[in-house]
């Protein structure tokens, strides 16, 4: 069964009656590989592509709305720059043409570029169900272990909500040019009152924050000591594996380096803390 | 492959003035297969399923990389609806055995499997989905022997022996000179080890084709590289005559050696002959195909080279060791390819070198752009910057001292001429510094930039003494066109056009009157593998040797049209005129009119069959190892992030000399697309085996180079006649690759002081290399 509903509420209703057996699918560019790998082989479709209310992006109370259906194309035109960069990393422009945020973040994958970006910016998810209504949940409470989200089988996720104007950077680090998987990705953003959170792909079983080196910078003005500090920090914070795409030394070291790399940028860039022009 | 050009008759009114001569050799003229495949019109193998497919099959693989096969039990995928039949071992007529050089590769295992990739059964169907449930549910029982995944394992005492004669699979040597005592007489000696990886061909073009009984013909559309050569594996791994078997070449996208060794050719003959009547289609997937296929051989290169104070060499020991996996493919000819290219295009008065295959249970190792040449490349040219640091010598300066020159001597002995290494590096050198070289002035403290260079040399054609021709044949039509028939193989290199364009440049006729047949062995004679970089020349000259024939019995009958002597005749633009008296002239459509009619055959065939000299083997020495050589060099310029280890290439400028350039659009394509594939193999691409399983069989993680990876490559066309190829062409295949990955690894060596030893330099090697960081490291701990 393939149902396209066209708006969100009938979405909805269908969730909840089929619940887990439908297959979510908005661009595909997640879902229609693993069926063509074999890895899944779905027999029900919930295709989110025809609702158009979830393809926006709103200004609300200095906060910006993105819907869970916005493509990766989308987020490479806003000025937040460490989502912008992240989202022009993934794949190339047809995969960013289809790909949506919701996706990646429903996917849950710990390369998941676009899900590190969002927790360095302090991301809010906004899961919705017919019968239970919506609820705002802090987007690093939503990942749960390797593949596992806090997303119940009635929910969709609707929006995703950050910070509209925060100081924010991203380096990711892959094999090649484009279409590339990261080995390590890095994300890191500050906000007015110098919040400032930092944020991990391919480091462990979910895309991670860093809490306690974060902790470090909170309210601190950067400085190159405070840097070393917190790049340390977090190199003893993360946990990667070993896989055949890179070693956990190397990922380690690279979580530690992009951290000084990135904090350094924000400190020179603008070293009077102003938000990004 | 049948392509052919519609004619334009407006050209051929008899008032209208000849066209100026139009020289097809060393013209850019249009792909006559471009537009198909730029349109997707073009027929590939996996195109042929929906048209003409009745039923599927689908192969059995091993599900151990070494075992003893105890049970093969069919009865659960014979149960499977639509399934019309699961073929083993017991079912093959002939000797069920295939190998390019040896016969070894069983086609369908019965006993032993010796890698993950072995096909044990094959399962018909009346679809594809019913042929791989057949597939998923045929039965075999296993005594699992241990897995020998590494060459350290593999001749390590006691080992289990993939073979009675044990593991190590042959040498090559090369002797020449006392290396001991002109090391003891060095100035300086230099040691350093090499690690080259498992490479595989990645082709778009994912084996895929048909195969048809008709109880007299086996008819297969399988893309190969050696159509003749298939047809003779299949007749004896199948038992039946050559003649019954006719094997087409669909439209190929791309090859790189990686279609040498026999794929589905076999499976699909054995379906079809069970299925008298039906066409019945096999297509791998990505997955299957990386699993299936042989892979370049993974080397362990240990150099040592001495040299003078002045910067002379004096001497080279090398010894490597091969990664044969688990048949011998082509592996001997890589072997003997790699030590008669161990010192490249230098002088090396004394030199030995030891190469050993040895058999583990990775896929088997076989052809690959480069063939053995490409490895052995990374390490003489990583010596020549090792040593030039070591006597601070000018890296350049280091080379040219001690480049061969014309008339010089290979390390195997063979004297050759002309050389245009020299003018190669030069005219490389000199594009580079085209431009002003930015240097690190404006960079930030943890980038650094580098550029290096590379000087290649690579002996064209099996060589060796192995016998190595090409027939052709070509005839006139009665429209006035010309039809080259070859059993060469299009592969997505330009032999097609190549072929055409020496044929019409004899016949003076316009391309747009040039046909060609090609790969088809009913229709064909055999013209060798498009491999080895030997089409252009073998082929070539057998085409115009063919073409000059046929010009002759053309000149004669416009002699008796004309009544002037043949020698007084020019043929142009598809007419035949007296060349003092233009206006008494004769279509060449008239001439095969009217000479077709009375009797003339206007076809020619022709062969070529140039002799090449076997080694000597204790000594690798012979007097014509191959039949000529080419040159190239390369200057790379790259930009390293040392504090990640990302390495961009942000420059790269290849000189190849190509004798003389048939299509020179065709022979840049050739540059540049080796140029891509030698990125990949300098900075990405790496088969990972975790005992014996590959653990990337996909482009997800096989990771080749984007446009995004690739600078505008400068490709430099160098053109020295080669006295013995057709109108001086000799042929470009190889080389670009060759010469890549070198000019990368020592442009990465300029940028961060460090010497790259191991492939490819993916950014946490190079992050390795640059903070010594060596535990770990998955090339060191396999061997």
């Amino acid at each position: 069964m393939f149902h396209q509903p066209m708006t969100f509420k009938q979405a909805l209703e269908l969730r909840s009656e089929l619940g887990a057996d439908a297959t979510v699918i908005n661009g595909g560019t997640d879902v229609v590989v693993a069926m063509n790998h074999g890895a899944i082989k779905p027999t029900c479709f919930l295709d989110l592509s025809g609702i158009n209310a979830i393809r926006k992006i709103d200004r609300d109370n200095g906060h910006l709305i993105l819907g869970a259906g916005v493509t990766f194309a989308q987020l490479g035109k806003l000025h937040v720059r460490t989502l912008k960069e992240a989202s022009l990393s993934v794949g190339g422009p047809a995969i960013r043409n289809m790909g949506t945020i919701g996706g990646n973040i429903a996917t849950a994958s710990p390369a998941g570029d676009g899900c590190v970006a969002l927790l360095a910016l302090g991301a809010d998810v906004q899961l919705s169900s017919k019968d239970r209504g919506q609820r705002w949940i802090p987007l690093v409470d939503y990942f749960i272990d390797y593949r596992k989200t806090a997303l119940a089988d009635d929910e969709l996720i609707q929006a995703v909500r950050i910070p509209y104007n925060p100081r924010s950077r991203w380096y990711k680090i892959g094999k090649r040019g484009a279409v590339n998987i990261s080995l390590v990705c890095c994300a890191v953003s500050q906000n007015e009152d110098k919040k400032t959170q930092l944020a991990f792909g391919c480091v462990g079983p979910i895309p991670r924050t860093a809490p306690k080196a974060s902790a470090l910078l909170n309210g601190e003005t950067l400085s190159a000591e405070l840097i070393d500090d917190v790049a340390n920090l977090v190199a003893q914070e993360v946990s990667p594996i070993d896989d055949q795409r890179g070693s956990a030394a190397y990922r380690r070291a690279m979580c530690s380096t992009l951290t000084k790399r990135l904090l350094t940028q924000l400190m020179e860039d603008n070293p009077k803390g102003d938000a990004d022009a | 492959m049948i392509q052919q050009v519609t004619t334009t008759e407006s050209d051929k009114a008899q008032d209208a003035p000849i066209a100026p001569p139009d020289h097809l050799v060393g013209k850019s003229c249009r792909r006559i297969d471009g537009k198909e495949k730029v349109t997707g019109t073009a027929l590939y193998g996996a195109d042929l399923f929906p048209n003409s497919a009745e039923l599927f099959a689908s192969v059995v693989r091993s599900q151990h990389a070494h075992a003893n096969i105890t049970a093969i039990d069919t009865t659960k995928a014979l149960e499977v609806a639509g399934v019309l039949g699961v073929y083993t071992h017991a079912d093959v007529g002939g000797t069920n055995i295939h190998g390019l050089i040896r016969r070894d590769h069983p086609a369908l295992a019965s006993k032993r499997v010796r890698y993950l990739g072995d096909a044990i059964a094959v399962v018909v169907a009346k679809t594809e989905r019913a042929a791989k449930l057949g597939r998923d549910r045929v039965e075999v029982s296993y005594e699992p022997l241990p897995v020998i995944a590494t060459m350290e394992q593999a001749i390590a005492d006691g080992a289990c022996k993939l073979y009675p004669e044990g593991n190590v699979m042959g040498d090559k040597r090369i002797r020449k000179g006392d290396v001991e005592l002109a090391l003891a007489n060095s100035h300086v000696v230099v040691t350093d080890t090499f690690f080259t990886q498992t490479v595989d061909h990645a082709f778009l073009d994912i084996e895929a084709g048909t195969g048809h009984w008709d109880g007299q013909v086996l008819t297969l559309y399988v893309a190969g590289q050696w159509v003749h050569e298939e047809r003779r594996l299949i007749a004896l791994a199948l038992g039946l005559p050559v003649e019954q078997i006719r094997i087409i070449q669909p439209v190929t996208g791309g090859a790189f050696g990686g279609r040498e060794d026999i794929s589905i050719q076999i499976y699909l003959g054995l379906a079809a002959l069970k299925h008298q009547g039906k066409t019945i289609a096999l297509r791998y997937t990505r997955s299957e195909s990386m699993r299936a296929r042989h892979k370049r051989h993974a080397l362990k290169i240990e150099s040592t080279f001495g040299a003078k104070a002045d910067g002379t060499l004096t001497a080279a020991r090398i010894v490597v060791h091969s990664d044969e996996g688990a048949y011998a493919s082509t592996g001997i000819a890589v072997m003997r390819k790699a030590a008669s290219h161990a010192t490249g295009p230098y002088r090396v008065p004394n030199v030995e070198v030891d190469v050993y295959g040895v058999h583990t249970n990775n896929n088997p190792t076989g052809a690959m752009r480069g063939f053995g040449a490409c490895q052995m490349a990374i390490a003489y040219e990583g010596m020549m910057d090792r040593i030039a640091r070591a006597l601070n010598m000018d890296r350049e300066a280091f080379r040219r001292k001690n480049l061969i020159q014309s008339g010089d001597t290979v390390t195997t002995g063979q004297h050759v001429d002309p050389v245009s290494i020299g003018h190669c590096l030069s005219k490389a050198i000199a594009k580079f510094k085209e431009r002003p070289y930015p240097g690190n002035d404006k960079l930030p403290d943890y980038m650094r930039r580098g550029w290096g260079m590379s000087a290649i040399c690579f002996g064209l054609g099996y060589g060796d003494g192995f016998p190595d021709c090409s027939r052709a044949r070509v005839e006139m039509n009665d429209d006035g066109t010309a039809t080259v028939y070859t059993g060469g193989v299009e592969v997505g290199q330009g032999l097609l056009n190549t072929m055409m364009q020496i044929a019409g440049e004899d016949l003076g006729l316009p391309m747009e009157h040039m046909r060609i047949v090609a790969a088809d062995t009913e229709l064909t004679d055999e013209s060798g593998s498009s491999s080895a970089t030997r089409q252009t020349y073998f082929t070539g000259n057998a085409v115009r040797m063919a073409a000059s024939e046929l010009r002759e019995q053309v000149l004669d009958i416009a002699g008796i049209k004309l009544k002037v002597h043949p020698h007084e005749i020019t043929l142009q633009q598809g007419w035949a005129f007296e060349t003092a008296k233009p206006d008494n002239r004769v279509s060449i459509q008239q001439i095969c009119t009217e000479g077709l009619t009375r009797g003339y055959s206007l076809k020619a065939t022709a062969l070529f069959k140039p002799r090449t000299i076997t080694e000597v083997p204790q000594t690798g020495q012979s007097p014509r190892a191959f039949i000529t050589y080419l040159f190239g060099a390369h200057v790379s310029q790259v930009l390293v992030n040392m504090e990640t280890g990302e390495v961009k290439v942000e420059r790269h400028i290849a000189a190849h000399d190509v004798g003389k350039a048939v299509n020179p659009q065709s022979v840049e394509g050739q540059i540049v697309g080796g140029v891509a594939q030698g990125l990949g193999m300098a900075l990405m691409e790496e088969v990972t085996y975790k005992d014996g399983r590959i653990m990337n069989p996909g482009l997800t993680d096989y990771i080749i180079p984007t446009i995004k990876d690739l600078p505008p490559v400068e490709a430099i066309i160098v053109e020295h006649d080669d006295p013995g190829g057709p109108f001086g062409a000799h042929g470009v295949g190889e080389p670009p690759l060759i010469g890549a990955v070198p000019a990368i690894l020592s442009a990465i060596y300029d940028a961060t002081g460090k010497a790259p030893c191991e492939l490819p330099m993916n950014p946490e090697r190079t992050w390795r290399l640059i903070n010594d960081v060596r535990e770990n490291d998955p090339l060191s701990k396999v061997f």
